[in-house]
């Protein structure tokens, strides 16, 4: 045991016991050191395998890559019978074998999927750096790490206390956008437009309920379900109540009640009738003429009426990623998405002040600001005209949800 | 070394697309493995005796090593590199002396199994290797999966196909990472807790993905696993990255004719423990597997929530005027924890205020300590003091443990109030001490046992605010990343986060299936 008598730190040698400490005592830094050193070793190994896997990934994905290039077939799973070398691997036989260290060969890294490169640094937030507008990354993002924002970047409405939009959460939003903008680029195209929101803010959508049919803007869901399925809503009670005392002056009191919201949707004329509503309105009712600068109604109607879609058939909807049996919509999703592209670029341009956030990526056509900006999906907005929904069920989600986006979820 | 070497099931892993066919650059593992048939399988067959050694016996023997010039033996607390062509152990800078003398060029690190090659002078990943060391870690053996069972097999020749699930699927888009926020329809994040900690629980995912629930083929209506199926559709085939709209799950939880949980029906907030409850078990209605039931109910249901959630408690309770013994098994689905006595007793011996306790003093109060009740005796055949002594018998795969936070306080008009106790709960649980294995015989040894009892914490629901205003959140992890869900919001969480909260629900998956 004579050896501990020299020790006064482990491995590490970070944790140091005194020069004239007592043997038991410089046994103790000892330990804690040496347990200080295990940690941080398989914290460095486990980061060490996930880079050099994906490294070696890369290069034979690379190697491979080529190979089928280079063979003549089509047929995608054959094993092309060819030898490509790369400063990283060797093809040969259908194997790949790596040259070197791949920490060493390799230096960025490839989607082992899409075989696109992936963006190794947040967009945005902590530790962001500008992706290089020329490359097309593959989707899959480092998450966003910045307060008031999620993972993907995205904001959301303020859950306030009151009802509806305030005139002073108008000017927070405003203030918000306008210090996201500025630190972003000092674009020229920064002219405050007041009534827009930034981009990428998270929207009320609406869905449909199962019984009535009728579309409910979300968070109202539970308590349209409580009154249209469970029979237990605040109607109810009331129609109770009434039925009690209907002897007195029961009658009176149901005449003053408002119709239900749920009830359905007014038609757009008739929405005076809410008074809340239509504090809420007025902002959108002002730029109401020009439709391609109101980026929060075209993501309403988006989302809106995927949900449409999805409530409706349970079988060939195009909500089954990976399942079995639903391929034919799915497949048919990626042709549907090139119009769609084309027919973003168009409001896009028209547009000056929310696409700041994407400033970066906007040099690049269409297709990549797509691919860039994780919210932009939720901004597509097919041609009206081939909608698959009735102009009905548009009309109301919008005048519902419309109305409604600015009131807290509960 | 290696003398009893069996060639058996000794091969290298098959080569897949996007993967290299050996770990460091052809010089190395490469000759190893073809030069003949002898050396590989031997270096192979050694790899894993060098596993076993490290996982399954003594840490002191794989950290124990002598010194190259001789000398007294000693253990390391750091690691240590077992050499793969020969028994040495050493450490790491007696690695370049030993390679020269001998010519051994590989080395398995003392802690993880991971493997050190000295001409690339770095750890390397070789596929076929690293394949045994997953299994091993994960499994507890090297087997490769079990064979398919009879019902699995199907006779459709259409199905058996190599080209059917390639020609009938797509690939999920990379950006589907099944990280997306749900709506609050009103007042309903108590079951948004609940549905997030199903989405990220892996068996529950791989079931709903592999198909284990066909919508196409199911017939009731309202079917609530067929809602649960959409959302993992939509959260891991899917590139939305805003929030989801739970309005199916809504409607079969409104629709649903379940007695036991009328009283959640509502448009209040309710508690999301038994929204928990009620979900399990709408989800084994709608699940069950109706052959096995006739002969044996509930305990032989096999349904993927009997699977994921279900353990077995057993009760032993002993008379204490005949010292006859009773024993009742029961099957669970959670392990709710009360802190109420604990708390106060903790409080009356230090007296200090808030007094903090930890997960583990709340299970051994729970399934170690005995506590004495009254019991009616078959033998004495009259009512009898008895001590009654609860343990855990089957442990699930996952762990469900409910922090008793509500409390009903008896006597005063049934009030219920909120205990703020904090409860420190660890990220890796030891489940072993409380199961009835522990108490019938000596396991400090059993390292084996010890890992199959081992549990990750994997999902953390929250309660903040008061009893009836309050609010849930959770906290989920995917691989060695949390995340916090606040229903729509899914933002980056720490551990220390994750680890300060003030947990009403935690969800313990178990390290190693085996």
């Amino acid at each position: 045991m004579d050896p501990i008598k020299d020790f006064k730190t482990g491995k590490a040698g970070v944790i140091m016991a005194l020069d004239d400490a007592s043997g038991v005592e410089k046994l103790k830094h000892a330990v804690l050191d040496d347990v200080l050193y295990n940690v941080v070793h398989q914290l460095v190994m486990k980061v060490h395998r996930d880079e050099k896997q994906a490294r070696a990934t890369t290069a034979a994905t690379r190697v491979e890559k080529l190979a089928s290039d280079a063979s003549e077939t089509s047929t995608p799973d054959s094993r092309p019978d060819v030898r490509i070398e790369t400063d990283a691997a060797i093809y040969e036989d259908g194997k790949v074998m790596l040259k070197g260290n791949p920490l060493k060969t390799t230096k960025e890294i490839l989607c082992p999927r899409c075989k696109l490169p992936r963006l190794l640094y947040p967009t945005d937030g902590k530790g962001a750096r500008k992706p290089d507008p020329s490359v097309i990354y593959c989707k899959r993002h480092p998450y966003i790490e910045k307060p008031g924002h999620d993972i993907y970047g995205q904001t959301w409405v303020a859950p306030g206390p009151g009802r509806g939009k305030k005139k002073k959460d108008v000017e927070k939003a405003k203030q918000a956008a306008a210090v996201a903008a500025g630190e972003n680029v000092d674009s020229p195209g920064k002219s405050p437009v007041p009534e827009q929101r930034p981009a990428n803010v998270l929207s009320y959508p609406s869905a449909t309920c199962v019984k009535c049919k009728r579309c409910i803007l979300v968070t109202r869901l539970n308590n349209h379900m409580g009154s249209c399925i469970g029979n237990s809503g605040r109607n109810a009670s009331r129609a109770a109540a009434a039925k009690i005392s209907n002897g007195a002056n029961g009658n009176h009191s149901h005449d003053r009640t408002p119709p239900s919201s749920q009830k359905g949707t007014p038609a757009p004329g008739s929405r005076a009738a809410s008074p809340k509503k239509r504090e809420a309105s007025v902002m959108e009712d002002d730029d109401d003429g020009s439709e391609a600068s109101n980026p929060k109604k075209k993501k309403l109607k988006a989302t809106t009426k995927k949900v449409i879609l999805k409530a409706k058939p349970m079988g060939g909807s195009p909500l089954s990623g990976m399942k079995k049996e639903k391929v034919k919509a799915s497949s048919g999703l990626s042709m549907e998405q090139k119009p769609d592209d084309d027919e973003k670029s168009v409001p896009h341009q028209t547009e000056i002040l929310p696409p700041k956030p994407k400033k970066p990526k906007a040099p690049s056509p269409a297709k990549k600001i797509k691919l860039g900006q994780p919210t932009s999906t939720t901004k597509i907005v097919p041609p009206p005209m081939s909608s698959p929904a009735t102009t009905r069920r548009d009309g109301d989600a919008e005048s519902e949800s419309s109305g409604t986006l600015s009131s807290p979820p509960n | 070394m290696s003398t009893s070497t069996s060639p058996k099931n000794v091969k290298l892993k098959a080569p897949t697309p996007g993967n290299p066919m050996f770990g460091c650059a052809s010089e190395h593992v490469q000759r190893l493995f073809t030069q003949n048939q002898e050396v590989m399988s031997n270096a192979i067959t050694h790899y894993k005796e060098t596993l076993k050694c490290i996982f399954d016996q003594n840490p002191m023997l794989a950290q124990s090593s002598k010194p190259l010039e001789g000398g007294q033996q000693f253990t390391n607390l750091t690691p240590l590199y077992l050499c793969l062509q020969c028994t040495d152990i050493m450490d790491e800078g007696d690695i370049v002396k030993h390679a020269h003398k001998k010519q051994h060029r590989f080395y398995v690190e003392s802690q993880t199994g991971t493997l050190y090659c000295q001409l690339c002078d770095d750890i390397v990943w070789d596929p076929t290797l690293e394949e045994l060391r997953i299994r091993k870690i994960g499994t507890g053996s090297f087997a490769t999966s079990r064979k398919r069972k009879i019902e699995e097999i199907s006779n459709d020749p259409a199905k058996d196909d190599p080209r059917h699930i390639p020609n009938n699927t797509m690939l999920a888009p990379c950006k589907a990472n099944g990280l997306r926020g749900i709506y609050n329809a009103g007042a309903t994040c108590y079951q948004n807790v609940i549905l997030q900690s199903f989405l990220h629980n892996p068996i529950l995912r791989n079931f709903y993905l592999c198909d284990g629930h066909r919508s196409n083929d199911c017939s009731y209506q309202h079917c609530i696993s067929c809602a649960m199926d959409d959302i993992f559709q939509e959260f891991y085939g899917q590139e939305q990255t805003n929030g989801y709209t739970a309005a199916n799950v809504l409607s079969s939880f409104w629709i649903s004719d379940k007695k036991a949980f009328e009283n959640l029906v509502t448009t209040k907030e309710q508690d999301a423990h038994e929204f928990f409850q009620f979900l399990a078990e709408e989800l084994h209605e709608r699940n069950r597997n109706d052959k096995k039931l006739e002969n044996g109910g509930e305990h032989s249901c096999d349904c993927i929530v009997h699977h994921t959630f279900y353990g077995k408690l057993q009760s032993t309770t002993t008379c204490q005027n005949c010292q006859g013994v009773t024993n009742a098994t029961e099957s669970f689905l959670d392990l709710s924890l009360g802190l109420e006595n604990l708390a106060q007793k903790r409080g009356k011996k230090t007296g200090a205020k808030p007094p903090s306790l930890a997960l583990q003093e709340c299970l051994e109060e729970e399934y170690i300590k005995q506590d004495k009740c009254e019991y009616r005796c078959h033998n004495c055949n009259s009512m009898q003091q008895a001590r009654r002594q609860t343990s855990i018998k089957e442990l699930p795969n996952v762990l469900s443990i409910q922090l008793k936070r509500f409390e009903y306080k008896q006597g005063r008009h049934d009030k219920a109030c909120k205990i703020d106790t904090p409860i420190q709960f660890p990220l890796q649980l030891n489940m072993l001490p409380y199961t009835d294995t522990a108490r019938n015989q000596d396991v400090k040894t059993s390292f084996e046992l010890a890992r199959a009892c081992t549990y990750e914490l994997m999902a953390v629901v929250v309660h903040v605010g008061e009893l009836d205003t309050g609010h849930y959140i959770s906290y989920c992890r995917v691989g060695d990343q949390w995340f916090s869900f606040n229903d729509h919001r899914v933002e980056l969480a720490n551990k220390s986060d994750v680890l300060g909260s003030q947990a009403y629900l935690l969800f313990y998956i178990v390290k190693s299936i085996s």
